[in-house]
This record gives C-alpha cells, sequence and structure tokens, in this order.
C-alpha cells in the first residue's frame, strides 16, 4: 500500500440498529418495548440515517523508532504506553478517520428547537453509531486490502482521548490526514467538528493464519 | 479480432489465460517499489522469456504488461506524459514474445483513485484516462482487451465504457472479491454480473484475493445470471509470510485439479494470478485440452441491480413494487427543496421507500425552475450511496435519463419509452447503450389507444425497434397503461388485457401505475386494492405504489402467496410475525377504563395526544386539579422513573412519558395558579461550559427538568462564564446546572464555579457529563453530580429545598 492519503466521499453504512438502540439503554432482556413503540423508533432511526453522509479517510505510515512507552509514528513522537503495546507487532501503522457530516447536527438542533426530543435523542444515538461504524467501515477496507500483502490490521483500534492516548494527538490526524478535506475542524479544547467525527490508529501487522485456513 | 471469432475460439476449447507476472518479472531482478512498466522496457528480457514460457506452458491469450499504465498511476513515477509511448511499446515486446498465434489482451487495472459517488474523483474523469490508455493499447495492436482485479463497480464501469466508446475489440471483465464474496465497496458477484453484462462486458469474471477453491461459489453465483462466458484466474492458494517473503500457499498440480471443477460449472477461460508461474498454467492446460467446453446461455436476465442488491423479476418472483413517492408534482416540501438545491427530503423518502417494503425507487425531479440534468445526476449520485434499492430513472428528457444512466453505478429501469417517433430514434438506442432495462408506454405521436388492440400494436412496434438495438424481450417492462374508470368503465379490462398479453404472450414484465384506476372517485383504495388483485392474476408483476400504504403492502402480501409467487408463504409469514401491531391494538380497545386510570396510563405510556381530553373529563366529573397532578401525574412520572432504573423503560420511553405529563401539567397550570398561587416554579440555568460543543446530554437533562417543573433557561454550547454568572446575577436563578463531555473542557467547570464563588453568589451548581465524577464534582466544589437526566432532575428537587 502506499503512502497517499485516500478519501472515500460516500460510504454506505447500514444503520446498526442493535446498537442505536442499546446506545439509548435498550437492553434486550429488561425493556418492554411495544411493536408500535419499535416501528415509531424504527423509522425515525432511518430518517435520521438519511441525514447522515458518512465520510472516511485514511494513510499508512511507518513506526519511525519506539521506546518501552513511546513510539514514533512518520515523525511524530507519541507518549502512551498502552499504544506502544499494541504496536509491539508492527512496522507501520493506519491513520483513520470519519464522519456523518453537519447535516445531520442541524437536524438536531431544528428537532430540540422545536421541542421534538424523542426525534432528537433518537437522531443522536443514530449519527454516534453511525460515525463509529464509519470508522470500522474504513478499517476493514484496510483489512481487505492489506490481505493480498498477508497483512492485516491489530484487531484492537485506538482513539486521541482513550486511556492513556492524550487527546493532544488529535493534531496528528489532522496534520496527516488533512482533514478539513472531509469538513472537519479541530477546536483548541481538542474536539471535532462536526461532532459526530472519530480518528483511530490501528497497527500493521503480518496476518497470522488461523488454523483452518 | 472481433467479438464473434472471440466467442468461436471458446466455443471449440476452454481457452487458457496466462499466469502472475509481477512474481515472475521480481525473479528477473525487478526491484520492489520500481514502476513495473518502466522497469519493463528498460530490461525487456524480463518480460519476453516470461511470456515466452506463458505461451510454450499452453496459453491461448497473454496479457499485455499494462496493468498500472494508466495516467495516474503512471504519474506516482512522474510518468504521467508518457502514457501513450509506454502502453504502445509494451504491447510490441508482448508481440515480440509471443508472436502472432497468440492473442494479446490489452490489460486495464484500477487506477488508485476513488471514483465518484464513492470517491473523490469524477466519472468522467476515470472515463477518460482510460480512454487514453485504450486508445494506445489499440495502436499499439491488442486483440483484445481486460479489466482485471477490479475493486469498484463504478471505476469498472468506467474502464468499460471507455473500451466501448473508444473500440469494437472484445472485452473481459473481471473484479476481485474478497472472502466475504464481495468486492471492496459491497458489490456482490450477481449484482457485478448483471450490472456489467448489461453494460457491454463480452465476458465476466474474477481473479486475485483468493484461490481456486473460495472462488467456486463465487462462479457458481456468477454463472447463474451471466448470459456471456464467464473465467476465472485465481491465485495460487492464500498468501504467506515466510522470513520477510511473500509467498503462496497451493502447488501447481493441486492448482490445476480445480480445472475440472470450472469447466463443471461451465467456465469457459481459465488462467492463474498472483503467484502462479507457467508451470502452474501447463498444468491447467494439460487438464483441459481435451475437453469440449459447455456453451452459455445468450439472454439476459430480467433483472435491476444497485451497487450492492440485486431485484430480479418473473412469473414465478414476488410482486415489485416501485416507490412512486421521490416526485415533487403536488409536493410542496419537496419542490421548495428541489429548488434551493437539497436532497435531505428526497434522501428522507428513499429511505422510508426502502424500509416500508419497496424493491425499486422511482426517481422524478421534473418541475418547473431547475436544471432537471443536473437534480437528477445528484440525486442519482445520492441515493446510490444512501439506499441499497435499484432506481428507476423517470424523465420525459432524454438528455435527463441519459446523464443519469452514465453515472448510476447499476442497472436502471427507465420510466420511459413510448412509440413516439422521438423516443424510438433517440432513447431507445441510449438505453440499449446503457443496457438499461425500460417501461414501454404503449401510446405514439397519434394516439393513446382506449383498446388492448391498440396498446399491443404499440408495444409490438417498440419491441421491434428495440431488438434492432440488441434488446430483447426480458429487458422490456410493458406498462399496461392505466386509465380512470369513472370516465370509462371499460378502462380496466382494456389494461387488464394487455398485461395478460404481456405476461402469457410475449413472456414480458408487465407494471401499472395503480392509483390513477380511481381518480375522481370515494373510498379510493378499495379500486386500487381490487384492481391490483386482478392484474395480479393476469399476470402482472410489477407496480408504481406508495409503499407506505399498509394496506397495499398487506394485500400483495397477501396475492404473492394466493397466486404462487410466496414459496412456503415465507414472506407472507415473516411480514404479518413483524408487524403484529394490527391484532395487538384491537385487543385492546375494548377495555373500559375509568378516567383516572386513562389519565395515569397515559402518562405511562407516554401519550401526549389524548391527555388534555382526558384530563378536561376528569374535571368535568369533579376531579380537582390538584388532586390530578398529586394522585396522577406524579405518581405516574415516579412510576416510569422507577421502570427507567430497572431498565424496562428506555430513554425515548422515559422522554415520551416526561412530555405527556408536562403536556397535561401545562392545561392544568391556569388553573392550578388560581387555586395556589403559592406554587412557583425554580428557575435553573443550564449550559456547556467554553470550550466544548457537545450539547445533548445537556438538552436532555433540561427537558426532563422542564417536565418536572423547573422553569429552565438553557444558555447553549461554549458559554463563557461571563455569560453564566451575568445571567444568574439578572434573574436571580438558585440553581446552575453545567455540563462537560471531555476532560479536556471539564476543567471550565470548575473555573465557572470559583469565579462565582469569588462574586459572592449563593447560587448552587450542579454538574454532569461523560468523563465528570462524583469525586471530580466535589473537588470542584460543586453542590452535587448527577449521571443521567433522572438523577438529575431527583438532584435538582434536593437542591431546590
Ligand atoms: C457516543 C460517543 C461518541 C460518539 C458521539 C460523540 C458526540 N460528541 O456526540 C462518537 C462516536 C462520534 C464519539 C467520538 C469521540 N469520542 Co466519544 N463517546 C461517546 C460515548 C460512548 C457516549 C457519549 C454520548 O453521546 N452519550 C449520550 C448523551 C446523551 O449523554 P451525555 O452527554 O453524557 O449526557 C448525560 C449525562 O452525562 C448527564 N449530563 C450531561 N450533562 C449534564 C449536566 C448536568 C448539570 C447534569 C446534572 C447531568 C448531565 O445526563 C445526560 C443525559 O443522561 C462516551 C462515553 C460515555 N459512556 O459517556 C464517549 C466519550 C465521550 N468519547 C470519548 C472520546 C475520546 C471520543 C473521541 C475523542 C475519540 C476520537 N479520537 O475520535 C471522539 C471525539 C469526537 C469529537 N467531536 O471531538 C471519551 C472522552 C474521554 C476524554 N478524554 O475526554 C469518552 C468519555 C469515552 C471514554 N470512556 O473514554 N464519541
Amino acid at each position: 500500500m502506499d503512502s497517499t492519503v485516500r478519501y472515500f466521499e460516500s460510504i454506505w453504512i447500514e444503520p446498526p440498529m442493535g446498537r442505536i438502540l442499546y446506545r439509548l439503554g435498550y437492553k434486550k432482556t429488561k425493556t418492554k418495548l411495544d411493536e408500535h413503540q419499535r416501528e415509531q423508533i424504527e423509522k425515525l432511526i432511518w430518517e435520521g440515517v438519511s441525514h447522515c453522509h458518512p465520510k472516511g479517510a485514511f494513510l499508512i505510515l511507518p513506526i519511525t523508532d519506539r521506546t518501552k512507552d513511546s513510539v514514533t509514528i512518520g515523525k511524530h513522537l507519541v507518549e502512551s504506553k498502552s499504544l506502544t503495546e499494541l504496536l509491539k507487532n508492527s512496522e507501520a501503522v493506519a491513520l483513520m478517520a470519519s464522519t456523518i457530516g453537519d447535516e445531520i447536527i442541524h437536524a438536531i438542533e431544528d428537532e430540540i428547537k422545536k421541542e421534538n426530543s424523542v426525534k432528537a435523542v433518537i437522531f443522536d444515538s443514530t449519527a454516534s453509531q453511525m460515525a463509529d461504524k464509519t470508522v470500522a467501515w474504513v478499517m476493514d477496507f484496510i483489512n481487505k486490502s492489506l490481505q493480498k500483502e498477508a497483512k492485516a490490521l491489530t484487531s484492537m483500534r485506538f482513539s486521541p482521548g482513550y486511556g492513556d492516548l492524550d487527546l493532544k494527538y488529535q493534531k496528528i490526524f489532522f496534520e496527516e490526514l488533512k482533514l478539513e478535506k472531509l469538513g472537519i475542524s479541530l477546536t483548541e479544547t481538542y474536539m471535532m467538528t462536526p461532532e459526530k467525527s472519530v480518528t483511530a490508529i490501528c497497527g500493521v501487522e503480518n496476518r497470522v493464519r488461523r488454523e483452518d485456513e | 479480432m472481433d467479438k464473434a471469432a472471440f466467442y468461436k475460439l471458446l466455443k471449440e476449447k476452454i481457452v487458457i489465460l496466462d499466469g502472475a507476472t509481477g512474481t515472475e518479472l521480481q525473479k528477473r531482478g525487478m526491484p520492489k517499489g520500481a514502476c513495473p512498466e518502466q522497469w519493463i522496457l528498460e530490461n525487456p528480457h524480463a518480460i519476453l522469456e516470461t511470456q515466452k514460457a506463458y505461451k510454450e506452458a499452453g496459453a491461448d491469450i497473454v496479457y499485455a504488461p499494462t496493468f498500472g499504465a494508466n495516467r495516474w498511476k503512471l504519474k506516482s513515477f512522474g510518468l504521467e506524459d508518457k502514457v501513450e509511448e509506454i502502453n504502445i511499446k509494451l504491447v510490441q515486446l508482448s508481440r515480440e514474445a509471443v508472436g502472432s498465434d497468440t492473442l494479446i489482451a490489452g490489460n486495464l487495472s484500477p487506477t488508485g483513485e476513488f471514483i465518484k459517488p464513492f470517491g473523490e474523483r469524477a466519472f468522467e474523469e476515470a472515463v477518460d484516462i482510460y480512454k487514453e490508455q485504450v486508445q494506445a493499447l489499440v495502436d499499439g495492436g491488442v486483440d483484445l482487451f481486460v479489466i482485471e482485479t477490479m475493486i469498484d463497480i463504478q471505476e469498472t464501469r468506467a474502464a468499460l465504457l471507455a473500451v466501448k466508446e473508444s473500440t469494437d475489440l472484445p472485452v473481459m471483465v473481471s473484479m476481485t472479491f474478497g472472502e466475504d464474496e464481495k468486492t471492496l465497496t459491497g458489490t456482490d458477484p450477481i449484482t457485478a454480473a448483471i450490472t456489467l453484462e448489461a453494460l457491454g462486458a463480452d465476458a465476466i469474471g474474477c481473479n486475485c484475493s483468493t484461490g481456486p477453491k473460495d472462488m467456486i461459489p463465487i462462479l457458481k453465483k456468477i454463472k447463474s445470471v451471466a448470459g456471456v462466458p464467464v473465467f476465472v484466474k485465481p491465485n495460487a492458494g492464500l498468501p504467506v509470510m515466510k522470513d520477510g517473503e511473500l509467498f503462496y500457499d497451493l502447488g501447481a498440480e493441486e492448482f490445476a485439479n480445480f480445472a475440472d471443477e470450472f469447466v463443471e460449472i461451465g467456465i469457459n477461460l481459465i488462467g492463474g494470478c498472483c503467484g502462479t508461474t507457467p508451470e502452474y498454467i501447463s498444468f491447467l492446460k494439460e487438464k483441459t485440452k481435451a475437453i469440449t467446453p459447455k456453451l452459455w446461455r445468450e439472454s439476459k436476465i430480467c433483472a435491476l441491480t444497485s451497487v450492492r442488491k440485486t431485484v430480479v423479476m418473473g412469473e414465478n418472483m414476488p410482486l415489485v413494487i416501485v416507490g412512486e413517492r421521490i416526485n415533487p408534482t403536488g409536493k410542496k416540501m419537496l419542490q421548495q427543496e428541489l429548488l434551493e438545491g437539497k436532497l435531505s427530503e428526497v434522501r428522507r423518502l428513499a429511505l422510508e421507500q426502502q424500509q416500508k417494503g419497496a424493491s425499486i425507487l422511482d426517481v422524478n425531479v421534473g418541475m418547473p425552475g431547475i436544471d432537471e440534468k443536473k437534480v437528477m445526476v445528484d440525486v442519482v449520485e445520492n441515493l446510490s450511496t444512501l439506499s441499497e434499492l435499484p432506481l428507476c430513472i423517470d424523465s420525459s428528457s432524454s438528455d435527463v435519463i441519459e446523464a443519469a444512466l452514465r453515472i448510476y453505478p447499476g442497472r436502471a429501469l427507465i420510466n420511459s419509452i413510448s412509440g413516439e417517433e422521438k423516443k424510438l430514434k433517440k432513447l431507445l438506442p441510449i438505453a440499449a447503450k446503457y443496457g438499461a432495462m425500460f417501461i414501454a408506454l404503449p401510446l405514439d405521436d397519434k394516439e393513446v389507444p382506449s383498446t388492448a388492440e391498440g396498446r399491443i400494436k404499440i408495444i409490438e412496434k417498440i419491441l421491434e425497434e428495440a431488438k434492432k438495438v440488441g434488446y430483447g424481450t426480458q429487458d422490456m417492462v410493458v406498462d399496461g397503461l392505466v386509465m380512470t374508470v369513472s370516465s370509462d368503465q371499460k378502462a380496466s379490462l382494456e389494461t387488464l388485457k394487455v398485461i395478460e398479453y404481456a405476461a402469457k404472450q410475449l413472456k414480458t414484465s408487465s407494471i401499472l401505475g395503480l392509483s390513477n384506476i380511481s381518480f375522481g372517485l370515494p373510498e379510493r383504495q378499495w379500486l386500487n386494492s381490487a384492481f391490483l388483485m386482478m392484474a395480479m392474476a393476469k399476470g402482472l408483476n410489477m407496480a408504481i405504489a406508495n409503499p407506505s400504504s399498509e394496506n397495499l403492502m398487506e394485500l400483495k402480501m397477501a396475492g404473492d402467496v394466493l397466486i404462487g409467487r410466496d414459496a412456503n408463504c415465507k414472506n407472507y409469514i415473516d411480514y404479518f410475525a413483524q408487524s403484529k401491531p394490527t391484532s395487538q391494538s384491537t385487543n385492546k380497545q375494548p377495555k373500559e377504563e375509568n378516567t383516572s386510570t386513562k389519565i395515569y396510563e397515559a402518562v405511562l405510556k407516554g401519550e401526549k395526544e389524548d391527555i388534555e381530553a382526558y384530563i378536561q373529563q376528569a374535571l368535568d366529573e369533579g376531579m380537582k386539579p390538584f388532586s390530578i397532578v398529586d394522585e396522577l401525574l406524579i405518581p405516574a412520572i415516579n412510576k416510569v422513573g422507577e421502570l427507567y432504573d430497572k431498565k424496562e423503560y428506555f430513554l425515548p420511553q422515559l422522554i415520551l412519558s416526561a412530555e405527556a405529563m408536562k403536556t397535561g401539567f401545562n392545561y392544568l397550570e391556569p388553573l392550578l395558579l388560581k387555586e395556589d398561587s403559592g406554587r412557583k416554579k425554580t428557575k435553573i440555568i443550564i449550559a456547556t461550559v467554553k470550550g466544548d460543543i457537545h450539547d445533548i446530554g445537556k438538552n436532555i437533562v433540561g427537558l426532563m427538568l422542564k417536565n418536572y417543573g423547573f422553569e429552565v433557561i438553557d444558555l447553549g454550547k461554549d458559554v463563557p462564564k461571563e455569560e453564566i454568572l451575568k445571567q444568574v446575577k439578572e434573574q436571580n436563578v438558585p440553581i446552575v446546572g453545567l455540563s462537560a463531555l471531555m476532560t479536556t473542557t471539564m476543567g471550565e467547570m470548575g473555573v465557572v464555579i470559583d469565579a462565582a464563588k469569588k462574586e459572592g453568589l449563593k447560587t448552587k451548581f450542579m454538574v454532569g457529563g461523560a468523563v465528570v465524577t462524583k469525586e471530580f464534582a466535589n473537588e470542584i466544589g460543586a453542590n452535587g453530580y448527577a449521571e443521567d437526566a433522572i438523577e438529575a432532575v431527583r438532584l435538582a428537587q434536593t437542591l431546590e429545598q
């Protein structure tokens, strides 16, 4: 794989119904929802999906140096024990990002203004899970492309803001992936706008063959 | 070579293709990371040896080594201005290697860029990139083309169109499918085969990615729909890394053993991809040389595709509903949006119809004041990555239809082609070029025949013209032409005759725009439904309709069962297993409840529509406003809170109930004030702090507080401390709720609280948000922390006292 940034302008993502409901507090064995309510809610989820524009980007960068608790990715030194551990078998990493755009954000704001709160929270949960699934899609895409080289991504992905990987490392993603091309920007407090955006990092490893293959 | 000669060859023998080129070149010294095309030209012996070896091994066709010789790929080596020269020279080298008795295929492969709608490059740009390479390959003297290792259907379409628009040489098209039997961008083999065959591929296949074994199910799927020969080039098994070197795990003989199965499935051309060598090819040749190949079916199937779905129409297939709602006629909101260039209503309608059971989406954007072509292209691009349903392009303009077909990444249906001269002369050839299916509309320049005979005549004329441009009966869908029965009582019978003719005589699909039948009459759904059933009995297999009409969808399900289009009644059972509500809600009704129970239940169930009426009824029955609040509304919402705590309710239910409660409370409020002016609402300010833009959590908290009778002043998100304190002072607010989502922003909450203390304000602060904890709240001197909105209400109620 080459080292230019790849952009996906429009990705088809099937809404993860189960996860969207789960995020709203739905528990399969406990929550009691009659069919009529379920139908209403699913309808709103689909309406939410119609406001989502999933986009993504990725770049493969080499790991140029490492210590016990830091790795250098390209020219960027990253201090994080857990990331260093994740990347212990990797010589390169995939930097990834996704967003579903700002149309849904405006739709949520509109619904809040109109006091359609149920619609607003369902849109919100739909949007969050669509953004999350979009970055998973990018990961899957890279994985399948790497198969030819007998390589694969680490099954775990990591993101700035999780564990000991400081949010300040968001900057690396913005610098390398030029995320403004997807319409994403970063605030001084390292929040991304549109809100429903995700960055993530995986290691590129040699593919371990499964027993049954 | 022309297409006839190509097919003649395939009928004589199993045609052997070459094996891997890249690895052979590496064996002969090509370094990793080099530009293969350039290296070959500098080291011609390598390709000469390789291809000579393939020829000797028995290959009937070798691929010119032009895999990456397109402008975009060559650009990364600074060779973008040498496209013509490189391609011509490479073909000449191949010719030198194999002579004139072995065929040479010009090889087109992915550009490395992603094409719209999926990627950022314009479709037309990609077509041009390929055209440049195609021209050079033709000039170099290739005998045919192969487009291979494609990962995206749209890019494949661009390459195929580029070949078709430049030359008549045969073209084979092969995509790469992964372990999930999909291309990287999500197209399955059946969908790919139908789409590519419709666009003019002369053979369809798959290559790379997996070994021969994993390709068998994929090939079977392609064979099940293909009306052209099918070919295969598997890898030599799966890639393995050993000591930093990549190799494949299947030996030459093992590999060739799969040839029997390939032939059995009906594959006509076999070669090898990554990891295969001349040895593999010679085993293949040995295995297949005495075999007479199977022939392929030479007609297309009646099917439409999107990027990731195929819809097959046929006698025994369920009635296909073409969702009619993306059409601005009579829809104010949609008109307004289209005028403003917005598509959110179109997108909403698409997914709603998909969810309701439409199988195809009709797309019509014709209205005054817009550039129909531009809007149509926009809509088609949008829908092809949003919805999985194939599209029906509906326009009276041939230009609009052509623009849409060109960029649509699937096989579309055209609505429609009539017997009018200009449609037959202009639109029909366009439709044929893109291989779209079309609806034949039985009217012409002279008349709209009122009799079936008149209509059938026109249909026959359309079919005759269609056959001249390469269509068969399976590509056509006959429109029965529905006229209103109120103005001519025979109209329905004539239409039914046309449907019967299409189904029984022509053996084509047929379609109706149902609702016209009942125009001008009351209770239209009965006429529409009855007519649908009659038409289905005559063989109708498609209907343009509104899938949101439950009545219609239920009838369709029943109709499919009764005329044998729903094996084991499966669809019927599934459909009604899902939508139990009708039977349930009717069960519920008879139960008589007293007014108090109704109010309590309305809050519990979150039914705010009826609660005001119930409350009025209770008041009429003499209940006191206070009692309604204290004995019904509050206990009900407390019960809801309990259910929520036990997770029997989830957030949307909680909110619905809270809203019902608020509706009831608001209705009673004027009376309550009269009874007791002592009950005053407590004010609460809520805000997401400066630097933070996440406000859904805060909004939910605000909403619940409001529903529980607080007066909420919502300052929004990213609010500076000065603003918060100013409002506290001006409005004399006793409680402030602060929200923050992330560790980088939650510190600001402490800053606000400190500033308030410094100014000596007595306001109490409560805090919350994803990363906020009780400990953190204590640390910054907040008066309370709550995990979620219900807790926030309870907290506010304590702080209030
Ligand atoms: C869904 C989610 C997402 C979604 C949507 C995010 C969004 N901002 O809308 C997506 C997938 C896009 C996402 C992305 C990211 N996320 Co996130 N995400 C979450 C998750 C799982 C839920 C957040 C949520 O929307 N909840 C639903 C809403 C309704 O709840 P809420 O806002 O928390 O509000 C409730 C309560 O907190 C409380 N409350 C809220 N305000 C107030 C105020 C008062 C006064 C009171 C009393 C109560 C109260 O009541 C509310 C209603 O119940 C949280 C973890 C979690 N369980 O909270 C992580 C979390 C917030 N994310 C996290 C991270 C790191 C990220 C990313 C930075 C990852 C990355 N590198 O891409 C990005 C950042 C996005 C951006 N815009 O910058 C971290 C933040 C950690 C940190 N260091 O700050 C969290 C905490 C996960 C974790 N455990 O580490 N994320």
